[in-house]
């Protein structure tokens, strides 16, 4: 199980201009974000966001070294790590929560990576979530230039949507734009760059303290409810989703052959995977898994079900990947498992 | 080896060149190998009863043991995609279920 202790990080994406600064600045006069070490990452010599962001706290921090996804084995990391160093000394805020605010440019999977596999940092920092933000103006045609625009939405945990008082009724089509991205996400909406702290931030999958590992475990249901009917299939042009549903529990080895499958022939083509499993040897205790591209985080164990549904859900958002492979390559190695097991069986009966 | 293994093996590796979009017809031989025909010709079949190996991969008259279908995958693979690079680490998800 993630430890309670465990200080969730919030990854805020989106495009250049689509108003991620508006909003962090705002947030950070809320009382509930209070307790938020902010990391700002700028992409240029000289960083100014950090500067445009009016905050008391000393624990706001620009980077402005280079763009994060790519530096970011070592300048965030390091960063992290000072952080926490500062925050055991006493010499900052007692932070609870990170978010961090990419460069517009940059693309959340190497972020998301580095957040998921530091070492120095695992089992202090746990992924929260990526909330990206949408330019409800320039949105739609962003998301045809620019590709890196679609995967910030494709990962997206939260979609915000900013610049609706301008958009006069013309961010229509960018919804269904959106939803065809990734229709796992809620769509919120910023008023002028405000949004309240913990509509943004209050189902963090693997926030220990609001999401499901918390007491109360129906965040889950909220992380996978906006999933695609497991009937339909939902896709945009290069990127599609689509869930996955098992009645029958998955054998925990089984589980993990396909995860590894997933991360060796998928790579970078899938772009999420997120999911609730019920594991065979385990049925009073779901597993949540949560990948990024060939990078998958350790599963994280709930206390309990967040309702009756014993079904294993997996919502996938990928690249080129199609639906029925990955339906058959799961059924393919849990028959394969549970055909070894039988063999066994049978050899020592 | 059941039949539903086998049934499947195909069903995957068929689907398996659409993914990686690759050329390729896949046939179920009536002695229940699979065959790929298509750059090159390669033969699946069951593994041979009381060893570690469930399948076996011919690949240019070589015979390969493979100890599951990701590891038939992976030659199959091999094989017909120049851009793949296989990961020689395995990295198995810990815990498997909750300590």
């Amino acid at each position: 199980m993630i430890g309670a202790d465990a200080i969730p990080v919030w990854v805020l994406t989106g495009f250049l201009g689509s108003g991620k600064t508006t909003m962090l600045g705002h947030l950070l006069r809320q009382p509930e974000f209070s307790r938020t070490a902010v990391i700002i990452n700028e992409f240029g010599e000289i960083g100014l966001d950090h500067e445009l962001i009016e905050s008391s706290q000393d624990s706001v921090i620009a980077l402005t070294t280079g763009c994060l996804c790519c530096k970011v084995r070592s300048d965030l990391t390091q960063t992290l790590q000072d952080l926490l160093r500062r925050r055991d000394a006493g010499a900052c805020t007692p932070f609870d929560r990170v978010v961090i605010e990419t460069s517009g440019l940059a693309d959340p999977a190497p972020i998301l990576h580095a957040l998921m596999t530091d070492a120095d940092t695992a089992g202090r920092l746990v992924l929260g979530g990526v909330a990206t933000t949408v330019d409800a103006v320039t949105g739609g045609v962003t998301l045809e230039r620019e590709a890196i625009s679609r995967k910030q939405i494709a990962v997206a945990d939260r979609i915000v949507l900013s610049k609706l008082d301008l958009a006069g009724g013309a961010e229509t089509p960018l919804l269904a734009r959106l939803a065809a991205l990734n229709p796992g996400a809620p769509v919120l909406q910023a008023d002028h760059g405000r949004i309240e702290a913990k509509n943004l931030f209050g189902a963090g999958v693997h926030d220990p303290k609001i999401g499901p590992f918390a007491t109360e475990p129906v965040a889950i249901d909220s992380w996978l409810a906006q999933a695609p009917d497991h009937a339909h299939e939902h896709h945009d042009a290069e990127i599609r989703s689509f869930t996955i549903v098992r009645t029958e529990p998955i054998q925990a080895v089984a589980l993990t052959l396909f995860l590894e499958a997933l991360a060796e022939h998928c790579g970078a083509d899938l772009l999420r995977l997120k999911g609730i499993v019920n594991i065979a040897e385990s049925p009073q205790h779901p597993a949540v898994i949560h990948g990024v591209q060939h990078v998958f985080h350790p599963p994280a164990w709930l206390e309990r079900w967040p309702s009756a549904d014993r079904t294993s859900r997996m919502v996938f958002i990928t690249r080129h990947v199609p639906r029925r492979w990955v339906e058959v390559l799961l059924e393919a190695i849990g028959a394969e498992v549970a055909d070894v097991q039988a063999l066994a069986q049978n050899r020592g009966g | 080896m059941s039949g539903a293994p086998i049934d499947l093996a195909y069903e995957l590796v068929r689907l398996s060149l659409a993914a990686w979009r690759v050329t390729g017809n896949v046939e179920h031989a009536s002695d229940g190998a699979i065959v790929i025909a298509g750059k090159k010709a390669i033969r699946i079949e069951p593994g041979p009863r009381n060893t570690m190996f469930r399948w076996l991969v011919t690949i240019d008259g070589r015979k390969r043991g493979a100890i599951s279908l990701l590891a038939v995958l992976r030659q199959v693979r091999q094989a017909l995609d120049p851009g793949y690079a296989a990961c020689g680490v395995r990295v198995a998800v810990a815990p498997l279920v909750p300590s």
